[in-house]
This record gives structure tokens, sequence and C-alpha cells, in this order.
């Protein structure tokens, strides 16, 4: 135990590595932030830029950079409605209606605090039941990721604002964009029509910076002559009475967050949807509606995916399983020092494991730390006359398309998608079942032709084997509940009843 | 006039790529990954780089460019100027891209800097698998056709090749169950979604150590130190002695036209980067041959492993297009 303790504080003690985390954290926060820069990408330069430091030290910069990283792509996010990365999606549903109404300081404060609240939960249960998660996540068979994808898209329901057919329709085009390039399975071309170029898929993150930046500055075009709204910027820091209003709710969201974190086939991205959809199925009167600027429409998605690092990470060191793409380039750092990552680490690198969980811990804290300041400032760029912002934002836009692949062909699919998404909005569509869509496409895709393939195409077993394991129950029960709470079957005959009763 | 000034330039240009040549390198070099990050081939790559790099005396700046099975980065490289300053970082899936119809660029309309290391495969199966051994698989399989599950990673890929190889044996009726990558399958293979699956050494040897999953056979010609008691193949298929030993690989590779002194530069840099006793350890602990060949050596044996797979991969059945068609000669 003593031993541990001094694993744990490795990273706070010493004056080095408490400022390499610090450093990482300020930079991830700004890599995260700006759409197009990814954390793993971040994370891969460093690997070669830290080949011959010490390893703690490497870990130290790569930690701080992941968990500042998730966190700040909530900024972009709430401010400008480019989300920093897909996991900050969800929160820009209802973050920036807030910005919009001058709030995005007290957007920022709660959304640092409830991430920061997020992180501690996953490191808390990264710390004391590791290994009963990690045996529970790698037990996912290709129909429970199906099923996963198939409560993810039922997500459709949530987002579609006035229109559940419009919704639909955007789900279903958002699925069709997902499966252009060549099949992960087979590698036939799919839609790519003879080019290479579109063997690779169209890039979800184009897509997103697209649909979310681009046709939201076009549509600020109509509004030129309206002036910004003044933003408030006192009490950024949530109240104390808020904080505790809303716990329940943010760690409910940070549970999902975890287990969603912890399966190899899933990330923070899936962990914030299905948090925001969560929260808006349980949340029974909000102050402001869903997808208006509602608080709790924050709050889950920033707890979801800050818990979802601490998930990531328990595959990863119980196993030398990557939970997500990130823990992917960790396991590589971690090879090139020549440690061995995987299921021996624990045993044989008993030291490694806490320092990882204490220099988690000591980041989360920075992210509190670096997170609450300069708010102000930030919220002041809302304040920005239309004429530079909306300029900025094309910029921002464009830069960020470019850095995902170094590749211009990912500029004209954002900006084409940024043009369909403001003819959208203009019709009545949203943008946000587009992006479900192309984010679920590949996990329904690939687990649907697994599962059926396991079973060699026989549809009677797979649906058999549905009951074949507790998890894979629970998961069905899930669907149907969903499924039959959103009908009339249910609003109509049943809650009455039951309510009765 | 214009005949003048087109063999000015010509001059000029030819001028300019000599003295490129001499005083190689001189910029920063584009190192192009052909896989995601994280993956085998990015860590092979991203380890033995900042080596070469001490030996050139300028950064390699690495990227990863995936998609295709690397044929995205392949295809990438092949359309930079052949100057040296571009580098292919690669695993040996080109060398299936004509016979898969995936591309018409594969490693011999490139030049092998370094063939930095070569995998081993395995055959390795989930714990509670009723077998222990090749043998017990095959009496298994044999009596409970469609029954075994098996990973694998798509058409061309090492785990198709390896069961090709073992299919040209004795007919086995598997279920395939296909994932983008051994690291997705190996974990499908611990939480039972699969039954076996052809792997990597590397990839696999730490689950191994750690008694996560068994290792059922050694697809190679003679025991290895890191498996010890385990028999390899042959010993229960001689017949396979025909393809073996074979193993996936990673090498850096130039476009064709190179200046030669230029090869010659990064030949010596990637080399000491692949004899440092660093990367050896590195590879061995992972389970990889450290090979660190290049000129003809390198040159026989990307068109050895091209022959045996494409040859494999015509008679199973699924290649796209005769490999005669490529005058890839049949191996003996």
């Amino acid at each position: 135990m003593l031993e541990a303790l001094s694993y744990f504080a490795t990273s706070w003690l010493n004056p080095e590595l408490l400022a390499l985390t610090a450093l990482g954290t300020f930079l991830g926060i700004y890599v995260g932030a700006i759409p197009g820069l990814s954390v793993t990408m971040a994370v891969s330069i460093l690997i070669s830029f830290t080949f011959s430091w010490e390893v703690n030290n490497a870990l130290c910069l790569m930690v701080g950079i992941y968990m500042g990283g998730v966190y700040g792509g909530s900024r972009t996010a709430i401010l400008l409605n480019i989300p920093g990365a897909p996991s900050a999606i969800a929160t820009a549903l209802d973050g920036y209606p807030m910005a919009q109404k001058g709030e995005a300081g007290r957007a920022i404060g709660l959304s640092t605090v409830m991430s920061v609240i997020g992180g501690f939960v996953g490191i808390i249960v990264l710390s004391v039941a590791a290994p009963t998660v990690s045996e529970f996540a790698i037990k996912f068979q290709p129909r429970d990721y199906l099923m996963l994808g198939l409560i993810g898209i039922l997500l459709v329901g949530s987002l579609s604002g006035e229109s559940l057919s419009k919704g639909i329709f955007a789900g279903a085009l958002g699925v069709l964009i997902g499966t252009v390039g060549l099949d992960p399975l087979t590698a036939e071309e799919r839609f790519t029509f003879g080019v290479v170029e579109l063997w690779n898929g169209i890039n979800p993150v184009a897509v997103m910076i697209g649909m979310f930046g681009i046709a939201e500055a076009l549509n600020q075009l109509h509004h030129l002559d309206k002036t910004a709204i003044k933003q408030k910027v006192d009490k950024i820091v949530p109240s104390w009475k808020d904080i505790k209003k809303y716990l329940p709710l943010s760690l409910q969201s940070s549970s999902i967050g975890v287990v969603v974190g912890s399966l190899p086939g899933t990330g923070g991205d899936i962990a914030a949807l299905m948090a925001y959809d969560q929260a808006k199925r349980s949340t029974k009167n909000p102050e402001v509606p869903f997808g208006k600027g509602a608080k709790e429409g924050l709050i889950a998605p920033e707890a979801a995916n800050n818990a979802a690092v601490g998930g990531a990470y328990i595959p990863m060191l119980t196993l030398g399983i990557p939970g997500d793409a990130v823990t992917a380039v960790f396991i590589g750092a971690l090879f090139i020092h020549g440690l061995n990552p995987g299921p021996m680490l624990l045993t044989e690198q008993p030291d490694m494991f806490w320092f990882t969980v204490g220099n988690l811990t000591l980041a989360n804290i920075f992210v509190l730390i670096f997170g609450l300041t300069g708010i102000k400032l930030f919220a002041k760029i809302v304040e920005m006359p239309k004429g530079i912002l909306i300029p900025l934002i094309f910029l921002l836009s464009i830069v960020g398309a470019y850095a995902i692949n170094n590749s211009i062909a990912d500029i004209w699919w954002m900006l084409g998608f940024g043009v369909l998404g403001y003819f959208m909005k203009q019709y009545g569509y949203q943008v946000g079942p587009v992006i479900l869509g192309v984010i679920l496409s590949r996990l329904i895709d690939e687990n649907w032709r697994r599962a059926i393939m396991s079973e060699r195409e026989d549809m009677g077993s797979l649906f058999i084997n549905l009951f074949a394991s507790p998890l894979s129950i629970v998961l069905f029960v899930a669907i149907c509940l969903i499924f039959i709470s959103q009908t009339p079957i249910w609003t109509k005959w049943l809650k009455p009843k039951l309510s009765r009763g | 006039m214009k005949k003048f000034l087109a063999s000015t330039l010509a001059v000029l240009s030819l001028a300019s790529t000599t003295a490129m040549a001499a005083d190689y390198p001189s910029k920063d070099i584009q190192g192009v990954i052909q896989w995601g990050a994280g993956g085998s081939t990015d860590t092979v790559m991203r380890s033995v780089s900042p080596l070469a790099e001490k030996v050139l005396g300028e950064d390699i700046v690495l990227t990863n460019k995936t998609g295709g099975v690397g044929a995205i980065a392949t295809k990438y490289v092949y359309s930079r100027k052949a100057d040296g300053y571009t580098l292919l970082m690669g695993a040996e899936n080109p060398q299936m891209y004509k016979v898969l119809g995936l591309s018409p660029i594969d490693y011999s309309d490139m030049i092998p800097i370094s063939i930095l290391a070569r995998g081993t495969p395995i055959f390795v199966a989930n714990n509670d698998a009723p077998y222990n051994n090749m043998a017990e698989l095959i009496e298994y399989a044999k009596a409970n056709p469609g029954k075994v599950k098996s990973g694998s990673t798509g058409k061309g890929g090492m785990t198709s090749i390896v069961m090709a190889m073992l299919q040209s044996q004795v007919k086995l009726d598997f279920t395939m169950i296909p994932y983008d990558g051994d690291g997705p399958a190996l974990t499908a293979l611990q939480g039972g979604a699969v039954d076996i699956m052809p792997a990597v050494l590397g990839a696999a040897i730490e689950h191994i150590r750690a008694g996560r999953m068994k290792v059922i056979g050694l697809v190679d010609v003679a025991a290895n130190d890191l498996l010890p008691g385990v028999t390899p193949i042959t010993d229960t298929l001689p017949g396979m002695k025909s393809y073996l030993p074979w193993g996936p690989f990673f090498g850096v590779f130039v476009k064709k036209g190179t200046p030669e002194a230029a090869v010659a530069k990064l030949s010596e840099a990637f080399h000491t980067g692949a004899e440092s006793e660093d990367f050896k350890a590195l590879m061995k602990k992972r389970g990889f041959t450290v090979m660190g060949t290049s000129g003809k050596e390198a040159v026989d044996f990307l068109e050895s492993y091209r022959s045996v797979s494409s040859w494999l991969v015509y008679d199973a059945g699924f290649a796209k297009h005769s490999p005669e068609k490529f005058g890839i000669k049949r191996p003996e």
C-alpha cells in the first residue's frame, strides 16, 4: 500500500515531472481545442520527440496532453460550434446555444468542472476495479458491439429536432457517408468510383468540421447586422449548489463514459453521445429544453468523455489492449522505451500502474486550473464582430481540415459538407444525426457482419444467441425498452396504466 | 532556340540532382508510415528512425498515411520525386497488391533501403479450446466442420496466407471472421469471439507469456527460443517446407530512380539503426528477427516473399489476377 502511494506520488513530488505534466495538459487543451489536430496525432509525434528521454518524463507529457486534449475539445464546440474532436460533438449541441445566449463563460466553467469530475470517476474506477472491468470489457462479442451501435443510432430520436423523419433521413445519410471507402473487412471498394483517394473513406472529422463550423458560419451570415450578445462573465465557476444539484447526472454520465471508454471497440465520442442521450431521457424537467442550451446537455457529454480516459487505460494497463486510439499509441511508446506493455505489465512493473494513476490525477487537477483561467478572455471571442469572427471560423476550419491528414482533399470535403449542412439547416434538417451516422456506421457495419458470419449466416441462431450471455440480454432489453418508450405503445397505452398502478 | 533552352534546362536539372545527391541529405526527410499510430509497423519505424537520424544528420519527419492496406501510402511515395527525401516505411502488404488488384505498384517498383526485421507466424487459440497442437486442431476441425472460428485480417493479409498454406496441405472448414488488424482480432480471441488465429509472434507474445492464450502451432521450420516446447508445424505437415521460412516483414523503401548516393547513405543510416543494441533488444523481446538487409539480398528476399504468397493466394482462389500476368514466377 505504502509502495503504491509512493509510485502514485512520483510525478507529484518531482518538480521536473510536475512541470512536464502541467506543460502537457496546457498544450493538450489547445491541441484538443483546434479541430483537426487530434490527441492521437500529438501523442504519436511526441513518441519520436521524446525517444531519448527518461520514460517517466515522456509519459508525464503524453498523459497531460491526453487529459487536456479530451477536455479541450469542448472549448471551440461551445464558442464557435466547431467540436475540437469527435468526443465534443454532443457538447456543441447545448454548449453553443448557451454561448449564443451570453453564457459562454458559464458553459466553459461548468464543462470544466464536470470534465474534472468525470476524469476523477474514470481514475477511481481505473485504480480500484481495473482487472474486473477489463475482463468484462473483452467479453463483448460482435453481437454486443452491434447492439451498442444500435442503441447509439436510436439517438437519432433525440437529435432530430422538429421532425423525426428528417432526422432519420439525416442519420441514414451519415451512415451512407461512413460506408465510403475500402470495406474494412474484405478490402472491396465501396462508393469509391475507382478513385484511390476515396479508399480511405471520407474523414468523419472533415464532415464534422464542415457540418458544424462552416454550416453555422454560413448561417450567421444571415444575421450580420445583429449585434453580438454581451457575454456575462460573472459567476464563471459554477456554484457549489449547482455542482451538488448536477452531481447525480455527472456520475451517471461518468459511469457510461468509463464503461464505453474501456471497451476496445469504442471511445470517448460514442460515450459522450450515449451519455447525452441518457441525460435527455432521464432529465424530467430541464430548465431549458435540450438543444436550446440545457445545462444537462453540456454536463453529460463532458463528464462522459473525460471519464472515458480512465476507462481507456483499463484494458491497456491490465491486458495490453488499447481502449482507444490514444492508448494504442501509449502502448507503442512503452514498447519503444523498453517496457513490455501487456498483461504482464502489472506484475513486472507494478510501479507503472500507480505512476499512471497518479499522473492522470495530477493532469486532471491541471485541467481544472488551466480550464478555469482565461475564461473571460475566451468568452469575448463570441462578442467579436461577425465580420471578424466568421472569417476566423473559416480559417480555423480550413486549417483544421488540412491538419487531419495533411490532405487538400479533406478541405474540399469539409467545405462541401459545410454547404450541405447549411442547406440542411435551412430546410429543418439537423446535422447532429448525420455525424452520428458517420461515427456509428463502421461500428454497426463491421459488427453486424462479424456477428452474422460467426453464426454462418444463420439469422435464427443469431437471435437465439442474443440470450446466450447476460450481457447480450441486458443490451437487448435496453434496446427494446428505448424503442418502446419512444413509440405510441408506451406513451398512449402502457405509461398511463403504469402510473395509475 | 527552344532546343537549346530545353537542353540547358536538362543539363541544369541533371547538375542539380547530382549536386543534391553529393551533399545528401541537405534538408528534412519525410518518412511515410503505411499503418496507423501504435501499430507494429509504426512502433518499429518510430524506434529505428531516431537512430538513423543520428547518422544522417537531418530530421526524419514521420507521418502516418493509413488506408487501403497500405496502398495509399505506397502510391503517395511513388508519386513524389525520386530524390531520397520521401521514404516509404511499410510492411509486407504491397507484395500482394498486384495479384489482388489493389494497386499496380508494389515493392518491385521501389528500392529497398533496408529490410529491418521479419516476424514469425504462429497459431494461437483460446485457452478453453479443446486442442493443444496442430495435429489435434486438424483432427477437431475435421470432426466438426465449420465449428472452429478463426480470426482473420482480410484477404491478402498475413492470416489469409498462412491459412492458404494450411489449406494447401489439408482441407479444413473454418468459419473466418475478419478484423481490421491483428490487435483487435487477438482481443476477440481472448473474449471468445474467435477460437483460433494465425498471428505474428510479436503481436501475441505478451499475451502468451501471461497465459491469456495458448500457442498451438509455430509456422516455421525450426523451433523458436521464445516458445520452448512448441514444435515447428513442418513436423505435423512436412509439405509446408516448400513455403517456409516465410513471414511478414518491415522495411524502408524509396522510389526507383533515386540517386545511388542517397540510397547508399540511407541504407547505411538504417543499418546502423538496425544494428544498434537498443533496436536489437527491442526486436528480440517482441519475437522479431532483425534482418537489416539491403541491395540484392533484399531484392531477392522481397521477390521470394512475393512469389510464395502470390501463388498461394492464387491457388487458394482469392486472387484477382494470375501472378503470371506480372511475371511472378512460381516458387520451386
